[in-house]
């Protein structure tokens, strides 16, 4: 029993010597391909959804671009509202371009957004024949501007009611710069869309679906008040996250929002 | 006993100095500046390029037109008052007691400078750095100093640079200036030629008493002017601090790019002015004449009181680009509003956040490009309409401000909307009240569910009331695509609208 206890003891001392000896002897020819593989640890800010920032670890990363993806009605607004309200409330300072003058501040209140720490650019085409690239084109050059300006925490780009056909014709050079100005500057860059945009510039694409109506399902037919919808959070994309093997599907959580009104009070 | 020193400066051609401070374009150009009713206009104030081209004083515009090469400019009594306020503003700094000299076409104001000698140095390094300062401001002149008042001012007039004369030889400083260096009012000189008296040395070698008896007893002052002993009771003036330029055009103009040029330079002025003082400038009014006589006016109010120039130049390059004249400039005046140099205390760990003077550039650009109404941070109406907001120009709030009204989170995220502006207008189905399909321009929309509705009215007594029944709708136009959205019911004039949609 005694010389199979030292035998077993004795293999791993063993196993571990010959790897050194290997490791020691290849280290030079494949310098990386023995050691673990570096990981960039980014700084992120809180969405103040505890679900989304469990799947992004910690939020959405400082000094990149994410994207929040999804069709309508699929909770990219209430996301990105929740951001900037953690934002606003440290004191700091955000900026949504709105590309279709969309922004509902009603709903940013009621979410929690300091309204007097946004700045809010409203697109508008030049005239009512315009083709939409004019609001696009507006809403780049405004983003530019923002992040050349310096010192805003977030910047909310809304191209959420953009068509693909039109976001996707954005130059991935106007990314690349984006990228890199968000980067100097420390400001997370959050692109709503249909689709991801900003291609291999994005540091977390977020895709959005809506998954259920809360007064749908728990509560009677006859109920006359919409009380909140149950979305699903998928990461398509996040960079500076490790690699796991053995995962097949992208991470999702699921998340809920109420309603803002006063008629959840009613019902 | 106190011997008082003055310093007199003595700025010629103001007219012509005046119009060509702010056009340093025409500096070196032979310059004339015509003065009084057309057609009877001569030239009342040149330059000396235009003297050595061969203009003189007293000529008609047609003979000033005759020389080749001479720009000819209009007497602009509002663009002296600016200068001379300059003028006075320099002095000023040398000395709090100034008395105001002027002659006919020279601006010249006289400092009590006793006792400075500690702060500005000997009387020489002072009438250096006083000349030096109104080069500066773009003035030319000429700075004598004396223990007699009317010496200093004599010899100012009559001489160029600098001159110091040491007390008890202003009778000699005085001694070859002509008879036209006493500058009185009334008309001796006729009678001094007869005598053969050209120069001041000649008056004073007179005898007082038959001086007396032959011109009366006027002459004796007039006789210790010319040995520089005549005393002199000072009445200082109070110069008001105005921030103002003008400029006025001799031809309209019509490109920015001209009307900035002037501008950099009044900027510059008005900020090295407020910064003497120890101040900055809190806001800018720009104002033109234009043709047709019809007014601009726009205000300029960087986010912090300021003296940076290229700040202040591009802001009113992008306010006048941004609104821009409707018709050809004729003048401009810049007038600024002086203010307390910002200091500004940043905590250690406070957040980032953007620089002031940059954000302010970078809204103004922000407005160029969506409109001056479309930029600024939302602030909600205190009323009960859905969707009320007004915007207000965004300020980034200062860190130790005393009051912050605190936003409180929600425990749970809520439902955002997307407001379509202006709302759509939508062909509703009811059944039993109750949407069950819509149209819009585009497609048509089977109602999956319908929560409502939400009746909502207010505002009767008022020109704009609203009564509205609002219905939240969950919506499908294509099998696995459906959308929730909030569709309304104006029951004043029967019309549905999609208002917005819920994500």
């Amino acid at each position: 029993m005694l010389s199979e206890e030292k035998a077993n003891t004795a293999m791993p001392s063993a196993a571990a010597a010959l790897r050194l000896q290997i490791e020691h002897s290849l280290e030079r020819r494949f310098p990386a391909a023995l050691t673990p593989v570096p990981r960039t640890i980014r700084e992120t800010a809180p969405i103040g959804i505890a679900a989304v920032d469990r799947l992004l670890e910690g939020g959405f990363p400082i000094g990149a671009i994410s994207e929040v993806t999804g069709p309508m009605s699929s909770g990219r607004t209430s996301l990105a509202l929740a951001f900037l309200a953690a934002r606003t409330q440290e004191d700091r300072v955000c900026a949504w371009v709105d590309a279709h003058d969309a922004f509902d501040s009603e709903s940013a209140a009621a979410n929690g957004v300091a309204l007097r720490q946004l700045l809010w650019v409203r697109c508008k085409a030049p005239n009512p024949a315009a083709k939409p690239w004019a609001r696009l084109d507006q809403a780049l050059s405004a983003t530019d501007l923002l992040l050349q300006a310096s010192g805003f925490a977030a910047i909310v780009l809304d191209l959420a009611s953009t068509a693909p056909e039109h976001g996707c014709r954005i130059p991935l050079a106007t990314w690349f710069r984006f990228r890199q100005a968000a980067d100097r500057t420390r400001c997370s860059l959050l692109v709503l869309a249909e689709q991801p945009l900003a291609q291999s510039n994005a540091a977390v694409v977020l895709e959005c679906t809506r998954q259920d109506c809360a007064s749908q399902s728990e509560e009677s037919p006859s109920q006359t008040v919409l009380t909140g919808f149950t979305y699903q959070v998928r990461s398509g994309r996040q960079r500076f996250a490790p690699y796991l093997s053995g995962q097949r599907k992208p991470p999702a959580s699921t998340w809920s929002a109420t309603s803002a009104s006063q008629r959840e009070a009613c019902a | 006993m106190t011997t008082h020193l003055y310093a007199c400066v003595h700025a010629e051609e103001f007219p012509a100095q005046a119009l060509l401070r702010l056009r340093t374009d025409l500096a070196v150009q032979p310059v004339v500046v015509l003065d009084g009713r057309p057609p009877l206009q001569t030239v009342c104030s040149l330059n000396r390029p235009a003297r050595l081209k061969g203009a003189a004083l007293g000529m008609t515009r047609l003979e000033a037109e005759t020389i080749p090469g001479l720009h000819i400019l209009a007497r602009s009594e509002e663009t002296e008052a600016a200068a001379r306020a300059v003028l006075l503003e320099c002095a000023a700094h040398f000395s709090p007691r100034l008395e105001s000299v002027d002659e006919s076409t020279a601006c010249a104001c006289i400092l009590d400078i006793t006792g400075t000698e500690r702060l500005f140095g000997p009387p020489h390094t002072l009438a250096e750095r006083l000349r030096d300062a109104l080069a500066s401001a773009g003035l030319r002149a000429a700075v004598s100093v004396s223990t007699n008042f009317h010496t200093a001012r004599m010899k100012a007039a009559t001489t160029r640079g600098i001159t110091v004369i040491p007390p008890g030889h202003e009778a000699v400083a005085l001694a070859k200036l002509p008879l036209d260096a006493l500058a009185l009012e009334e008309d001796p000189y006729e009678t001094f030629a007869i005598w053969g008296i050209r120069t001041l040395a000649d008056l004073a070698a007179l005898p007082e008493s038959d001086l007396v008896a032959r011109l009366g007893p006027q002459a004796v002052a007039w006789r210790n002017l010319a040995r520089g002993a005549l005393p002199h009771t000072f009445q200082p003036i109070e110069p008001a601090f105005t921030l103002r330029e003008f400029c006025a055009f001799e031809t309209p103009v019509e490109q920015i790019d001209s009307l900035l040029f002037i501008g950099a330079r009044m900027i510059d002025c008005l900020a090295t002015r407020a910064g003497a003082r120890a101040l900055s400038l809190a806001s800018l009014l720009v104002e033109m004449q234009l043709e047709g006589n019809r007014a601009y006016q726009r205000t300029i109010r960087p986010a912090l009181a300021t003296t940076d120039r290229k700040f202040l130049l591009k802001l009113l390059q992008l306010e006048i680009a941004a609104h821009p004249p409707q018709s050809a400039v004729l003048s401009l005046t810049l007038s600024a509003q002086a203010g307390q140099s910002s200091k500004v205390q940043l905590g250690l760990f406070a957040p980032q956040t953007p620089e002031p003077s940059r954000l302010d550039v970078t809204i103004a650009r922000l407005k160029a490009i969506a409109g001056e109404d479309r930029v600024g941070s939302p602030v909600l109406e205190d009323t009960h309409r859905p969707g009320a907001f007004r915007m207000e120009s965004f300020a980034v709030a200062n860190q130790s401000s005393a009051y912050k009204p605190v936003e409180i989170a929600p425990a749970r995220p809520r439902m955002a909307l997307r407001r379509i502006r202006p709302p759509a207008n939508v062909r509703v189905q009811l059944n039993a009240r109750k949407p069950i399909s819509f149209r819009d321009r585009e497609q048509t929309y089977k109602v999956a569910a319908a929560y409502g509705p939400w009746r909502t009215s207010g505002c009767w007594w008022s020109t704009e009331p609203w009564d509205t029944e609002e219905w939240d709708v969950l919506a499908e136009s294509s099998p696995g695509s459906s959308l929730a959205c909030l569709l309304v019911h104006n029951r004043s004039q029967n019309q549905w609208q999609l208002e917005a949609i819920y994500d």
